[in-house]
């Protein structure tokens, strides 16, 4: 599915990411930790696309250098990432947006365009799915969301637009323990042979809920160790310094 | 371009009363000693529309000929009453929805001709030189039924003319009224528009402002607003195609209770230039006035806004706001604001703000990041950015229309 080879990326003439390795097969879930300033969140965006990073190195997604493809397209290729942070877009309906951006990842595949009734069905059923309250879906976009709303709002859209890479950066940070429960069911009732996941976290509590293949330890821009599922609670027991 | 009437100008209109040739005489004559305005005075000092006249402007004739149409096609979108006006006079209309014998539509004649100094030498100008307008009055205790869509139609005749026109509006006691503004346009031609709008106590008056297309219009309009005790006013100004357009909006809150709303959602493209500039005057204790003014600009577009507020000392309670939001998408883009409160009652609620930015790009990454295209994100952004003000309309048919003639719009960003 994805397979980096000694990625670097810096911004600001700031190395962040200093050779970088990393393979994810499908169907797999891998399990990114490290300290503060690791660059964990570089790699998601990094990943995604983001303009403003100096990056060399290889990103191969189902056998294709994306380095260069722009934002849009690796979304529309199947690449979707979680946000940290993700933002309040106002006036913004969160239906009409969601439907937008389905359809531009249908047209991208060849797909037909989804009517309106049949999408309102596809959120309803997800929504429920996921124990989301759909009047949320009918407000503007995370505008006034709490922390929780707006987390689960981005696994539901991770639902809707069905991706083959999901990438979740620090989704489970700050979120009381049923919220972490949803986000946790969303992600392991997408699990399937054809789809893979690399989840960025601090702790590994989210890992007793989402079972990780494979768990890497990232530290200053580079991957220092990687193991079993069994490392993340390791880490929790002895912390980043030890390892580093 | 040197812009001067000869008052033989005058002598062009045959039967008016000496009265109202020697009241068009004196405005002339006033008008002429200022000529157009330009950025030496102050309320103009953003618009300069005397060079802007003269640089788009080979010649500018005074309107005086009008024609008749009759093949004329209405909206479909939702029920409505209408005028309909070319070039500024009254052509027909239709009260089908309502009882007529509560309406009375003519077309403006003059009565106040007595000369009143105004710092806008454009008045003196429409005062000397209109020809056609409409006068609207509601009687007493009648709530419309329908909306009243004002075709504002103006055809390839109008090329290279200024035409000065005049409108009334008279919403009697309890009464309530709503209108829409249609401007339809494809002359490139100046619209000096003058606006006399008098709520009686307790009536309503809601009016949306609105251009079908983009075009090169040049419009000017002062409109004076008189609200009596208790009555309600409530203006909505939507994104403006024209090329030039200035409202100089006065409202004299005369009784308590009263309440005067303005709000706006502008794109302005294309060397576009608008401004608002407004003058409440909180006259008695227990009014309200809230302005939300929105523009988004783009590609050499200029969007201004001056408003003040004026709280006598007697209007104890006064409840002011005044808000400008700005979303620049280029470099050459300007937006100036100049907002003013003069205040000698000490009891008061007065505030205003003013902002301007930039698109944000981490929203836009965001947006990108769900398959999006930068356009198409950009497009989400400005429209979520101005939709605010098209949630304030109740009708949804309306809301429709509006949000699609404001999308058609904004569709156009390249």
């Amino acid at each position: 599915m994805l397979e980096i080879k000694n990625l670097k990326a810096s911004i600001n003439n700031k190395d962040i990411l200093k050779g970088l390795n990393l393979k994810i097969q499908s169907g797999e879930v891998h399990a990114i930790m490290g300290p503060n300033g690791s660059g964990k969140s570089t790699l998601a965006n990094v990943l995604s696309g983001k303009n403003g990073y100096e990056v060399t190195g290889e990103l191969n997604y189902k056998g294709e250098n994306i380095k260069d493809i722009p934002i849009e397209e690796r979304a529309q290729k199947g690449i979707f990432l979680a946000f940290q942070y993700p933002l309040e877009i106002p006036g913004v309906n969160t239906n009409n947006f969601l439907k937008t951006s389905l359809n531009s990842v249908r047209k991208a595949k060849g797909e037909k365009e989804i009517d309106t009734i049949s999408f309102l069905k596809l959120v309803k059923e997800k929504a429920s799915e996921l124990g989301i309250d759909e009047k949320i879906l009918s407000r503007q976009l995370n505008v006034g969301f709490s922390g929780g709303e707006k987390k689960k709002n981005e696994i539901l859209q991770m639902k809707i637009l069905n991706p083959y890479l999901a990438i979740l950066d620090e989704t489970d940070s700050g979120l009381d323990i049923d919220a972490l429960k949803t986000i946790a069911n969303g992600v392991n009732s997408s699990r399937d042979k054809e789809k893979s996941f690399l989840i960025i976290t601090h702790y590994q509590r989210l890992l007793d809920y989402i079972k990780p293949d494979h768990v890497h330890v990232l530290s200053d821009g580079k991957i220092i160790k990687s193991g079993k599922h069994d490392l993340a609670k390791q880490l929790e027991k002895t912390g980043y310094k030890k390892i580093q | 371009m040197n812009f001067e009437i000869k008052s033989e100008e005058i002598n062009k209109f045959k039967e008016i009363s000496q009265e109202e040739k020697d009241f068009r005489i004196k405005n002339l004559k006033y008008f002429n000693n200022i000529g157009l305005p330009s950025k030496k005075l102050e309320d103009w000092k953003f618009t300069d529309l005397r060079e802007i006249i003269s640089n788009n402007f080979k010649k500018l004739d005074t309107f005086q000929k009008n024609e008749k149409f009759s093949n004329f096609k209405i909206l479909k979108d939702f029920e409505h009453n209408y005028i309909i006006l070319l070039n500024g006079s009254l052509n027909s209309f239709d009260f089908s929805f309502e009882d007529s014998s509560k309406i009375k539509i003519e077309n403006y004649t003059e009565k106040n001709l007595k000369y009143e100094d105004n710092k806008n030498s454009l008045v003196n100008l429409n005062h000397a030189l209109f020809t056609n307008g409409y006068s609207l009055e509601v009687e007493s205790n009648y709530k419309f039924n329908k909306v009243v869509i004002i075709y504002n139609f103006f055809s390839e005749n109008v090329e290279n003319q200024i035409i000065n026109k005049k409108n009334k509006i008279l919403v009697k006691k309890n009464s309530e009224l709503h209108l829409i503004d249609y401007t339809i346009n494809k002359s490139k031609f100046v619209c000096n528009n003058y606006e006399e709008i008098t709520l009686e106590e307790n009536s309503i008056l809601k009016n949306i402002s609105l251009q079908k297309d983009r075009s090169d219009g040049y419009f000017h309009k002062f409109s004076k607003n008189k609200l009596n005790k208790g009555s309600k006013y409530n203006q909505l100004l939507f994104s403006s195609g024209l090329k030039f357009n200035k409202l100089d909006l006065e409202a004299d809150l005369l009784g308590e209770d009263t309440e005067c709303n303005i709000q706006a959602a502008l794109y302005l493209n294309q060397n576009q230039h608008q401004e608002i500039k407004t003058r409440i005057n909180h006259l008695a204790p227990n009014s309200k006035s809230y302005q939300k003014i929105k523009n988004v600009l783009n590609s050499n577009a200029k969007g201004i806004y001056q408003g003040k507020i004026y709280v006598k000392d007697i209007a104890q309670k006064t409840d002011a706001y005044q808000l400008s939001k700005a979303l620049l998408l280029n470099d050459d883009t300007e937006f100036n604001s100049k907002p003013e409160l003069e205040i000698y009652a000490d009891d008061v609620k007065c505030s205003h703000g003013s902002t301007s930015g930039n698109v944000e790009e981490d929203s836009l990454y965001y947006l990108m990041t769900r398959g999006l295209s930068r356009k198409e994100s950009l497009r989400l952004l400005i429209n979520g950015f101005l939709n605010d003000i098209v949630d304030v309309i109740k009708s949804n048919t309306i809301k429709d229309f509006i949000s699609s003639n404001l999308e058609k719009q904004i569709y156009e960003y390249k």
